[in-house]
């Protein structure tokens, strides 16, 4: 502990030796950590499945003899419907990346302005903010509907969009970030002339990057895996989701078939969450430890 | 940054903070306004109401208290309360669970380790997990929570491996340690992100000082975790309660389109919850300041 503590190192986190008192601590880490990978393995494994294996009892974890046909059932059915597939994928591409982007820079300004500006209206907007966490998503969705109708909105692209923009959940967890920079930065920064979008910009935006990826995995999360506002807000199959579309898909065939099917379906609907995972949870968990915030 | 040449008279300075302030939030507010508060509001109408829907739209009639008379008195309002009163249980013994064991892997996260990166993004994996297809497509086969350890074989797996007697303790733990470790993702992430903030120099000082890691552990980390502590419980229980699988939830949308109660008595039992929530929440911060409090005096 003494050693490793004495070797500094400002960019890497990961020590370049191994050291025996590293030991204690990847003693609880590693078998917690296999553990954690369980329900990942779980979802490859029960892909590949053949069918009297998905069916066995007990339930079998890891798979026996891999087989493709899950797969191929899936792409059978797809061939067989009116619109290609890559439809679905493009709008969701679309729609994923407009609720990510946009819904990062509102909830940001809003943690910005929240946090560390002043003025008339910040505490009741907090309070209500945090009172709206915790209503339940699944109560609203008719006066949502509603509201959605009276816009004019039902069957519009955009409704894939709009009401993911301004998340309670969002705002929360940017905010207790934005609280953790010392009042002092921002005060220095307006010192030296800097005007309050340019705090934002160049203060605010880099020190919250690990909150910033967070959230952009879990609207990630929120808007690629759902269904439901196809479902609901949606008649034109040309502008439903490739969520929507890969949860149609398993339940028009045979409830035989279709248990394999949903378990290649849903391993190719969670690849793109893995892959994404991958690409920012560097960013999550690094950027907080020398970037000044002390 | 070119305004130094033109000229023009300086609002006041209370006035333009208010502007300035308003203009960031404004895009933030108005979504918030029209997508979740209007229908939250709408639904505390509607839940003073019989509401039928059908083809031709929705009609509302005013029915004063009757549908919170009927959550309280009917059989499907039963159901709901004792689901709601299931989950106020199981906050009091998972919140606990899942920030100690939070605190507890956040800081052995922010050791220095061989692997740290690879460790901490393990760790954070949950948050992929808890939402996303996969929990679907374990719901699915019928196992949300924690009859899911036993449809992927691990009860089994435990039940071959080791005796008898050793068996059931270690399966007890993984049941539950399967629900901790899927709700605190985010949570090692924000105890992460404060122990980062903690200056190393501080626990060479108290440890030249004489203290060892449990003194450091109790009057330096805890200290500094203090905060983050009470938003990870309001985010635990935000999380456990809002999680589409949670029992009152399914009430509530189950009583949505059913013939005998209706979308009227759904937006009551919504209501219900809700108080119970924030009640629930009340009582958790409140116990932990007035931890806080005790603490600081001794």
């Amino acid at each position: 502990m003494k050693k490793t503590k004495s070797r500094f190192q400002a960019t890497k986190i990961n020590p370049k030796r191994f050291h025996p008192a590293q030991f204690r601590y990847l003693a609880v880490l590693l078998p917690i950590a296999a553990f954690m990978i369980l329900p990942l393995i779980f979802i490859f494994n029960h892909a590949f499945k053949p069918f009297e294996e998905l069916f066995a009892y007990p339930p079998r974890f890891f798979v026996n003899r891999p087989t493709l046909s899950n797969f191929t059932n899936l792409f059978a059915v797809t061939g067989s419907s009116g619109i290609p597939m890559s439809r679905y994928l493009f709008n969701s591409i679309v729609v994923t990346i407009l609720v990510i982007a946009v819904s990062v820079l509102i909830s940001t300004m809003a943690g910005y302005a929240l946090s560390k500006l002043h003025f008339k209206g910040k505490k009741a907007i907090n309070e209500i903010n945090t009172i709206a966490l915790m209503f339940v998503g699944v109560a609203v969705t008719i006066p949502r509907y509603l509201v959605i109708e009276k816009l004019g909105l039902i069957d519009n692209f955009l409704i894939h969009v709009l009401p993911y923009l301004a998340v309670p959940v969002g705002l929360f967890l940017v905010k207790q970030f934005i609280d953790q920079i010392p009042g002092e930065l921002i005060d220095a920064a307006r010192v030296d002339g800097a005007n309050d979008w340019q705090i934002y910009q160049k203060i605010v935006v880099p020190l919250v990057k690990p909150a910033i990826a967070t959230i952009m995995i879990l609207s990630f999360q929120s808007v690629w895996n759902s269904a439901d506002t196809s479902a609901t807000y949606i008649n034109a199959d040309v502008k439903k989701t490739f969520a929507f579309y890969m949860g149609t898909l398993t339940t028009n065939t045979s409830a035989v078939e279709s248990q394999g099917m949903a378990a290649a379906a849903s391993l190719i609907m969670f690849i793109p969450n893995l892959v994404i995972f991958i690409i920012m949870q560097s960013k999550v968990m690094d950027t907080m430890a020398h970037s000044g915030i002390k | 940054m070119n305004e130094s040449g033109r000229i023009r008279r300086p609002l006041k300075r209370e006035k333009r903070m208010n502007l300035v302030g308003w203009s960031m939030l404004l895009p933030w507010a108005f979504g918030f306004l029209v997508f979740t508060l209007y229908p939250i509001l709408s639904s505390f109408r509607y839940s003073l109401s019989e509401v039928i829907l059908d083809g031709a739209g929705i009609r509302v009639t005013f029915v004063g208290l009757e549908n919170y008379r009927a959550a309280f008195s009917s059989a499907a309002g039963f159901a709901f309360l004792q689901s709601v009163l299931d989950f106020a249980l199981e906050v009091l013994f998972k919140v606990p669970i899942i920030t100690v064991f939070a605190i507890i892997i956040a800081v052995l996260l922010n050791q220095k380790i061989k692997l740290r990166g690879f460790f901490r993004a393990i760790y954070f994996l949950p948050v992929i997990i808890a939402s996303g297809p996969v929990i679907n497509q374990l719901a699915s086969q019928g196992a949300a929570t924690i009859p899911l350890v036993e449809q992927m074989g691990i009860l089994d797996f435990i039940n071959r491996t080791f005796a008898p007697a050793l068996a059931r303790p270690i399966a007890g733990v993984f049941d539950e340690l399967i629900v901790i470790l899927w709700f605190s993702g985010v949570q090692i992430l924000l105890f992460i992100a404060a122990l980062q903030k903690i200056d190393r120099s501080v626990y060479e000082a108290a440890m030249i000082d004489g203290a060892g890691p449990w003194e450091s552990f109790w009057k330096i980390t805890m200290p500094a975790l203090a905060m983050m502590v009470r938003v990870s419980v309001v985010f635990t229980i935000i999380n456990l309660a809002t999680f589409s699988e949670n029992p009152a939830i399914q009430h509530i949308r189950s009583n949505m389109f059913a013939l005998e109660t209706g979308f009227g008595f759904s937006s009551a039992i919504a209501w219900i919850y809700f108080v119970a929530l924030a009640l629930i929440l009340g009582i958790a911060v409140g116990a932990l300041s007035a931890f806080g409090r005790k603490k600081a005096r001794t």
